[in-house]
């Protein structure tokens, strides 16, 4: 009996095997016909408003005026690119929004699982709801309102972070946060987890949830304290979550933002506020250069992909989930 | 699935799909089917305008209108539309500027998503936004060709010599009075003035001097820590920081230079520049400029000012105006600022106070979406009418203002209604007006076009304390604190030039912006040893930025209004 169970098994996973290698025939796409009858709408969108847009990068090897019409316009090859990569202020640029898109990446990943972990362990479900709504309201509130919140909260005059910091007596001057380059990208990065965090940690509760209680009732009679169940049996259970998180961020990390430096950078700290976007605003935008706006978007898209794919490589290799 | 359900399955998958199909088709349809409408319309809409020409009955119509600055839509019942759109049909769709101007336009542009009737601007002028209007005044706008006689050269473009846009400002007539000064000043706190018995202030070192003995005196204002001077300079508001040097050598406001017998160059790295910067960095060592200054936003700034803590400024009055409407509103009318037009010694005239020019960034044009332009320059020519202008400026005779011997004046009540905002909402069409081309001076019966210059009214409005402080120099108003402007030169102000989209010179005055912004507040906070070094660091940098492609852009065009303006 059990021998049998086994080839029929192994029969069915063969069969499975060969399945896979199966040609493409007519007979297959008409047997499956309902499904592609189904993604077809899904590729048009897809076709419409991720490949046709494409187009516009035309633009970027032009030189572009809204006005006329694609014939007539003059084609200046590389120019915009070089314009971009040959100015002085480039690099720092690029250096501002690697730093922090990478601050914010790493900030965002580790305090968001801390958070679901920290909230996983809170068994009174009223109180683990207050805290989790609390903590991803913030992610509601736009940019300009976040801004103008940190930018109250830092101020000299009270300002609540320099009062707290001086009653607990660790400053003797009030500081004044948005004067000095160094403090900056710390700035950007925390308000990023002040807004974010209990947003971010929603999947990973999400992901915990679905972790079957048997684990930890094994992990239990073993003896493992909570810390032991969190390491070996909360973190694990969630890896995949994160690895897949992880890829898809990396690709996201030119995308350092553009409100919160635009709107508390200032003439003192502009060589650490300023990133690609509010660089192509103020050279591509507001000069009505809308070629050189693209040649910043196709670099950044470009960056992007290969940064994406580079991570999901490494992935790879190291056997981890991957996204492709 | 059984097979009938199957079939029905792909039927209605088909169906879908060819009804999604058939929709993306008529978007595109759709549009020509609108432009084919549009012409279509445009002659007929001519036929219709000629009839109405006639008289003989009122088409209502509506104009989608955007405005290039934030602002409240009025109430649905406003007296002065319900008004306009009785006697023309006109009624307005306004949409006010929400976010940023240059993202805004740039999606404007990108989808040539454009409404009737736009606020100037040289980047919609640059995209091709707007229609030519010469033609259509010369032929459907008696009023408002003879409202422009005098600058219609000034109105063309100087890229193509088309006129895109109707200016809604400095067209004058009659005798101007003037009440209130607008433009840049060195302000200072009434209460600082009066107590040192209202000295005269001529020059910068006397201006900080008393500023310095006021803080000494009063560390603290209402119980928060007195804030000597303040500068902004936050986003595009930065003439607080780069502006003073020019005035301060009795050279009128020309924006980033400085032009001298029709040449001009920049002064951002000058000696006389310098000489103010470094002044500002020996007062920032006394404690004298807020801390805050250079990483505060407008909010911020509006904020200190209105609480009455500072005792003065460089800036533009119309900037900070609303803070002195708050510290009105709180009783605090000492706490309000007197404007003085500073130089660095008194040989030197002061020229702060210039004689208003025609703005040509700003007014209406009319873009090449609206469907019916001639109607529409035909209700701009009924507006400029002076009972109209009247409508606009004093609003309704007897319930906004009443006629005293051919003389308009208001009550207290009605003052007190013109001034607060949410009766403005529904009584007056603030925001459209703005915008329109408009009498300045005054009326063809002698009264001011502006109620708040009306000698009578601005009398009538004066506070006791304020009425103490002109008392004690002498003055009608505050603006006689400034010099009488002499007449403007042909080419004023270079700051009015454009630039052009995208081009070199462009670019290299957004770099200079840039510049100052990241170097003049470094050397301001510098140690007074350090300021030289830094100083030197910024014009060096100045140096290696294409300024002279800045300044070659703006003596091309001013020798260009040269030659196009002088009559």
């Amino acid at each position: 009996m059990a021998e049998t169970l086994e080839t029929e098994i192994a029969v069915r996973h063969s069969n499975r095997r060969k399945k896979k290698k199966r040609p493409v025939t007519w007979s297959l796409i008409k047997s499956q016909n309902q499904l592609i009858w189904m993604s077809v709408p899904l590729m048009l969108y897809i076709i419409l408003f991720a490949y046709v847009p494409v187009w516009g990068w035309t633009m970027a090897f032009q030189n572009y005026r809204p006005a006329k019409s694609f014939s007539e316009q003059e084609w200046v090859g590389f120019k915009q690119f070089k314009f971009l990569f040959t100015d002085d202020n480039f690099l720092r640029v690029l250096r501002n929004t690697l730093s922090m898109g990478i601050i914010n990446l790493v900030l965002g990943f580790v305090t968001a699982i801390v958070l679901a972990l920290l909230l996983n362990e809170i068994k009174n479900v009223l109180w683990k709801r207050t805290v989790q709504t609390i903590s991803y309201l913030p992610h509601f509130l736009s940019w300009i309102i976040v801004t103008g919140i940190v930018a109250t909260s830092l101020s000299i005059n009270d300002g609540i972070v320099n009062i707290v910091l001086m009653k607990l007596h660790l400053i003797k001057e009030p500081i004044l946060w948005l004067s000095e380059g160094k403090y900056f990208w710390g700035i950007v990065g925390a308000s990023h987890v002040w807004k974010e965090v209990g947003w971010n940690t929603i999947i990973y509760l999400a992901a915990i949830a679905s972790i079957d209680p048997a684990l930890y009732e094994a992990a239990e009679i073993d003896g493992a304290s909570r810390y032991r169940k969190m390491q070996f049996v909360t973190l694990p259970g969630i890896k995949a979550t994160i690895v897949i998180l992880m890829i898809m961020s990396i690709g996201h990390v030119l995308e350092a933002g553009f409100e919160v430096q635009y709107l508390l950078g200032n003439g003192l700290v502009v060589d650490w506020a300023e990133t690609i976007d509010i660089f192509v605003l103020k050279y591509g935008l507001a000069q009505g250069n809308y070629s050189l706006a693209t040649a910043g978007g196709i670099f950044k898209t470009v960056v992007s992909v290969t940064l994406l794919l580079m991570a999901n490589g490494i992935s790879k290799r190291l056997g981890e989930e991957r996204l492709l | 699935m059984g097979g009938k359900s199957k079939r029905t399955f792909k039927v209605s998958l088909i169906t879908l799909l060819s009804l999604s199909f058939a929709l993306a088709g008529c978007g595109g349809n759709n549009n020509s089917n609108t432009k084919d409408n549009a012409k279509a319309e445009e002659t007929g809409a001519a036929q219709t305008a000629g009839a109405a020409d006639t008289g003989d009955k009122i088409e209502p119509f509506n104009i989608s209108v955007f405005l290039g600055q934030a602002g409240q839509q009025p109430t649905p019942d406003n007296k002065i539309y319900k008004k306009i759109k009785d006697e023309t049909g006109a009624s307005f769709n306004f949409e006010f500027l929400a976010g940023d101007i240059n993202q805004k336009l740039g999606v404007m542009i990108a989808g040539q998503d454009y409404p009737d009737m736009m606020t100037g601007n040289t980047k919609l002028t640059a995209a091709g936004a707007y229609i030519p209007l010469e033609d259509l005044i010369e032929q459907y706008a008696p009023n408002l060709k003879a409202h422009y006689a005098d600058y219609w050269n000034m109105m063309k473009d100087p890229n193509d010599g088309h006129i895109y846009i109707l200016p809604n400002y400095g067209v004058y007539n009659g005798k101007v009075n003037s009440s209130w000064y607008s433009g840049p000043a060195f302000w200072i706190q009434k209460a600082v003035l009066k107590e040192f018995g209202y000295p005269q202030v001529k020059t910068l070192d006397e201006y900080f001097d008393l500023i310095e003995k006021y803080k000494e005196k009063y560390p603290k204002i209402d119980g928060s820590p007195t804030i000597g001077f303040e500068i902004l300079n936050y986003d595009w508001k930065n003439w607080g920081l780069f502006n003073a040097p020019q005035h301060l050598i009795g050279h009128p406001n020309d924006g980033g230079v400085v032009v001298k017998d029709g040449v001009a160059e920049i002064f951002a790295d000058k000696d006389y520049a310098k000489q103010y910067y470094q002044k500002l960095n020996e007062i920032n060592q006394k404690g004298l400029i807020d801390k805050e200054t250079f990483v505060q936003n407008y909010d911020q700034y509006m904020a200190k000012l209105s609480s009455g803590t500072v005792l003065g400024m460089f800036d533009q009055h119309w900037n900070f105006n609303a803070a002195e409407d708050s510290l009105t509103t709180q009783g605090k009318i000492e706490r309000t600022y007197v404007g003085l037009p500073l130089v660095y010694d008194k040989a030197t005239k002061d020229y702060y106070r210039d004689l208003a020019v025609l703005n040509l960034n700003n007014g209406f044009g009319i873009s090449i979406n609206a469907k019916d332009p001639v109607k529409i320059i035909k209700l701009l020519d009924t507006l400029i009418q002076e009972d109209w202008q009247k409508t606009f400026s004093w609003g309704i005779e007897g319930e906004d203002y009443i006629v005293e011997n051919g003389r308009f004046m208001r009550t207290q009540e009605q003052r007190d209604n013109a001034a607060d905002a949410t009766w403005q909402l529904a009584n007056k069409a603030k925001a459209l007006f703005d915008f329109l081309p408009k009498t300045e001076g005054s009326f063809s019966d002698g009264n001011s076009t502006d109620a708040a210059a009306q000698p009578e009214e601005y009398k009538a409005g004066l506070k006791p304390f304020d009425k103490e402080v002109l008392d004690a120099y002498g003055f009608d108003t505050y603006v006689d604190f400034f010099s009488e402007p002499p007449a403007n030169p042909v080419y004023y102000p270079a700051w009015s030039i454009d630039l052009i989209e995208g081009s070199d010179a462009k670019i290299a005055n957004t770099k200079l912006t840039e510049l100052q912004t990241k170097f003049l507040p470094k050397a301001i906070l510098a140690s007074p040893e350090e300021f030289d070094s830094v100083w030197t660091d910024y014009v060096g940098e100045i140096k290696k930025a294409n300024v002279k492609a800045y300044e070659d852009k703006i003596n091309e065009q001013i020798k260009w209004r040269i030659d196009n303006w002088s009559k």
